[in-house]
């Protein structure tokens, strides 16, 4: 495990985007996790941009996978 | 001679044409063009409507027909040569607009609410509404590159390709375009919570 540096809210941000558009690499995703793990505010604005990209992929009719529909919740 | 034997989606179909539309004109940002695609992708779903096979919704299976008659249309512009206009660009690429969001040390300036998915149909149908609204908002070069890239799925290098910009711009104008569009829904959409306030 890479050891999480200390980046700012503005940084991870910067982290959410740039991960839709490539693989971020191990110390990247480590100072993401570590920094949303202690932050209240980043908690809430990431839970924000998955419902963005979510409801995005479904306007957008990219969306593949079924968990999104909660019309397919059969047990 | 009977046409199909199965039911008749062509009213239906006829139905999403306003929506479809939209989408076009989001992507292309040009009236007559938006149209013909729009057009297009209506005669194509008619034409093809046995082969829609109820599994996806019938909006999901149109809008990926106009996807592709959107990337025959940018085909056929590239031929024509359309770039972005460099001041425009400038402008869309100046991040000033979101200092506000983050004090001096970095951090948020306001607390987040946190979102859950929209559930019930009118919550869902409201959600949608919103996100449009929010799309259509964003600047002209922002959008297009966004959807080129969340919708149409070209590659990174495609669409700088296309729009004759560095690797360096495309990641600031959809870091700006994602910025844009949750602080839009922040705005305007109650994150499914009651709204305290």
């Amino acid at each position: 495990m890479v050891k999480p540096r200390e980046i700012t809210c503005k940084d991870t941000t910067w982290l959410v985007s740039d991960a839709c558009e490539r693989d971020l690499s191990p110390q990247e995703k480590s100072d993401l996790a570590g920094h949303i793990e202690d932050c209240e505010l980043c908690q809430g604005a990431s839970t924000q941009f998955d419902v963005l990209f979510r409801q995005l992929r479904i306007y957008l009719g990219t969306s593949q996978k079924s968990d999104n529909n909660p019309q397919d919740n059969e047990k | 001679m009977p046409l199909a034997k199965q039911r008749d989606l062509s009213t239906e179909i006829a139905s999403h044409r306003e929506f479809l539309f939209r989408l076009a004109l989001l992507q292309l940002r040009e009236k007559a063009a938006a149209e013909d695609a729009t057009q297009d992708a209506l005669i194509a779903a008619l034409q093809s409507q046995h082969k829609f096979d109820g599994r996806s919704s019938l909006k999901t299976w149109m809008v990926s027909i106009l996807r592709f008659k959107i990337i025959d249309v940018m085909r056929v512009k590239k031929r024509h040569g359309t770039s972005l206009s460099q001041d425009q660009l400038d402008r869309e690429l100046d991040l000033k607009s979101f200092e506000g969001l983050f004090d001096e040390t970095g951090c948020w300036a306001t607390p987040k609410a946190e979102w859950t998915d929209p559930q019930a149909h009118v919550e869902r149908v409201e959600f949608m509404q919103i996100l449009e609204a929010c799309l259509t908002r964003l600047p002209e070069n922002t959008s297009r590159v966004f959807l080129m890239r969340e919708w149409l799925e070209f590659t990174s290098k495609e669409v700088c390709a296309e729009h004759a910009i560095s690797p360096g711009n495309l990641r600031v104008l959809l870091y700006r375009a994602r910025m844009q569009l949750r602080r839009c829904l922040d705005d305007n959409w109650m994150g499914g919570t009651d709204g305290e306030a």
